[in-house]
């Protein structure tokens, strides 16, 4: 009796098997007719751009179609019903994993690919590829690249002075952990500035720092300028020393954009010590001050290593913020002046489609090296991680 | 509780800790505060220097009203969102699964796979730019609203599976366990179980990918070029182009910008931190 269940439970459901086979087929067959000319035909309009999206929101929508039938399909195998356990998570997986290949994984070695070759980016008529082979001849460039080496130089600036925002925000996360009355909305309101675009933050810097009527130029005012009637009789100001333009200077502009910068990561920091500080076990706390110890001593030898995993993801997050550094830099300086706040990030951009429109085998060559410095610090969070892991087990 | 709760402290001590509070959050604040004030001040008031005082007349209607009716403002908001929405249900959607595939499933594939979608998770954008280009470009959705969408999605599923993983590895395993001895099939394990437990953790997702996508700037520049697809980020930098010294409308642009995700912060608060410090206290 026992057996005739169990060979029921296991086996293929046919109708389901091949109503969702037909679905697929179904599927497959359709997309081959929702072409760009179809689309016009449809919808009645001439332009071809016009019918684009709606014949690739139809493509999408068949796709998914014939996933979910895949899935209904396989489920219903007596293959599956036998070893779900090992079928499953490939199934969980599929959609997700093929996706993140196609367009994360795969790209990162083409990109590598493309650092090898000449290439504008473009195609001939019939669909071939138009480039040719270097080899390394992009990264003898490179290496001999006056402005690879100032945005080599500037992003190692980034990651030293992006690096403040950690200590910082442990500052202001110390200093906000009480808990008198209105604390959260304080709190909120110091984690502000991270929620707002960084292409907003750009442009609130860049206004700040205008030498003629930015919030800087009005602090310099107080201390340096003085109003004086000019001679037609009206109302001028006059400054010596002049207000500095920040942003106008080779020397300062990165490290005004890197001030600007700091300040959405201050506050990232700051709610990850705050969330870390909220969680201290306060027996130990307790210990330590029964011990005598306090302010600076017990900072750095009870509360610092309790906070560890929040010091660690701050770093991560910074050192990943600072190489990506990209949105502040074409908001405020563009690179800037004569190329002197670019990094990696923005200097790809503007070879690959920006200034040097079109060299995407050098712009390749940057972003592979770009890459390989993103790598250590990749690598060295795996290996924290897969520590973890292995603890977990 | 570190540092000693101030309430221990003197009167004197708490009284300078409460008046503290305010100056550090009007000078953390300040540009932000004056950037305000900018854009509800007549531009009159910037050309004769009044930068920084009380404005002469306050035009917050007025300024923010101009800058939809001068400006493309109203599409590039709907733009955003129709980039932010769908991205977020996707990749959240796609992580669920994924999520639930590699914390679950004791495989040989499951931490290699994980450590993959980590790893690609942090990776420069710029390694990434080219090749995605050409694909857009050949599979002929570059430029439009759906193909920004795709890339979003799959790049979040990432950082969006990271989180997931993490989240459901936590839950009680003996639950699937007994779920599993009594034959219940994997997807509704998955569906009637799994689900309902990790809603924290959607809603958290949620909010961050939400915020996340209406910041970006990166890949709208480069995936998206025609004025009618763009996205608020990259509309309100073509402002501020066309307005040059017309401040009280580019800072009125700007804040504009930025209220969604502030809104979406505050009143989703507590999930919102919590997906941001993910990991910040265990171990």
């Amino acid at each position: 009796m026992t057996s005739v269940a169990a060979t029921d439970r296991f086996a293929t459901s046919k109708t389901r098997a091949i109503a969702a086979a037909v679905v697929i087929v179904l599927c497959l067959f359709a997309l081959q007719f929702v072409t760009i000319e179809a689309m016009q035909a449809l919808l009645d309009v001439t332009r071809q751009s016009a019918a684009r999206v709606p014949a690739f929101l139809v493509r999408i929508t068949l796709i998914i179609g014939a996933l979910v039938a895949g899935f209904v399909f396989v489920t219903s195998l007596s293959y599956y019903k036998r070893n779900k356990v090992s079928v499953a998570p490939w199934l969980f997986l599929a959609v997700g994993l093929v996706l993140f290949m196609i367009y994360v994984i795969v790209p990162i070695f083409q990109s590598i690919s493309y650092s090898f070759t000449r290439w504008d980016g473009l195609y001939d008529i019939n669909g071939v590829w138009t480039g040719e082979w270097v080899g390394f001849h992009n990264y003898k460039l490179l290496f001999q690249d006056p402005n690879f080496y100032t945005s080599l130089k500037n992003n190692l600036w980034w990651l030293v002075l992006y690096m403040l925002a950690v200590p910082i925000g442990l500052f202001i996360a110390l200093f906000l952990n009480q808990t008198v009355r209105g604390i959260r909305i304080y709190k909120s309101l110091f984690f502000f500035p991270f929620v707002i675009s960084q292409v907003v933050v750009g442009l609130i810097f860049a206004w700040a720092y205008n030498p003629e009527f930015g919030l800087l130029s009005e602090i310099w005012s107080w201390f340096y300028c003085e109003t004086k009637t000019n001679i037609v009789g009206n109302l001028t100001r006059v400054c010596s020393p002049e207000p500095p333009s920040i942003l106008g200077h080779e020397d300062s502009a990165t490290f005004g954009v890197i001030a600007a910068g700091l300040w959405p990561q201050i506050a990232y920091c700051m709610i990850l010590y705050l969330t870390g500080l909220n969680n201290i076990s306060s027996d130990q706390i307790e210990a330590g001050r029964l011990d005598g110890a306090k302010g600076w001593k017990m900072l750095r030898h009870v509360i610092l290593p309790q906070l560890k995993p929040a010091t660690f993801i701050a770093i991560v997050v910074t050192v990943v913020g600072a190489l990506r550094s990209f949105d502040m830099i074409a908001t405020m300086t563009q690179g800037g002046p004569y190329g002197s706040s670019n990094v990696l990030a923005y200097y790809m951009y503007d070879q690959a489609v920006g200034e040097g429109v079109g060299r995407y085998g050098y712009g390749s060559a940057i972003a592979t090296v770009l890459f390989l410095i993103m790598l250590v610090y990749i690598s060295y969070f795996l290996w924290r991680m897969y520590q973890d892991e292995v603890e977990a087990k | 509780m570190f540092p000693r709760p101030i309430e221990k402290s003197s009167f004197l001590v708490r009284l300078l800790y409460k008046l503290s509070l305010p100056i550090a959050l009007f000078i953390w604040l300040l540009p932000l505060l004056a950037i305000f004030l900018t854009s509800i001040r007549p531009a009159s008031d910037i050309a004769t220097g009044n930068v920084f005082g009380v404005p002469s007349s306050f035009q917050l209607i007025q300024n923010y009203g101009e800058v939809f009716a001068k400006t493309d403002a109203m599409r590039y908001l709907l733009n955003t969102l129709l980039i932010a929405v769908p991205t977020m249900v996707f990749s959240v959607a796609l992580s669920c699964l994924t999520g639930y595939a590699l914390a679950i499933y004791k495989f040989r594939w499951a931490l290699p796979l994980f450590f993959l979608f980590v790893a690609g998770n942090f990776v420069p954008f710029q390694i990434l730019m080219l090749p995605v280009v050409d694909m857009s470009n050949r599979l002929d959705i570059i430029n439009t609203v759906p193909g920004l969408v795709m890339f979003h999605a799959a790049f979040q599923t990432g950082f969006c599976t990271l989180f997931m993983r993490n989240f459901i590895k936590a839950l009680p395993f003996e639950l699937i366990e007994s779920a599993r001895l009594e034959g219940v099939d994997e997807f509704k394990i998955f569906w009637h179980l799994v689900l309902p437990l990790v809603k924290p953790a959607i809603a958290a997702l949620c909010v961050l990918i939400f915020t996340f996508i209406w910041n970006d700037f990166f890949w709208a520049t480069v995936l998206l070029r025609d004025d009618s697809t763009l996205p608020i980020t990259v509309g309100v930098r073509t402002l501020n182009g066309e307005f040059v010294q017309q401040w009280h409308l580019v800072s009125a642009a700007s804040l504009l910008a930025a209220v969604p995700p502030v809104l979406m912060f505050f009143i989703m608060q507590k999930h919102f931190i919590a997906g941001l410090t993910l990991g910040a206290t265990k171990g």
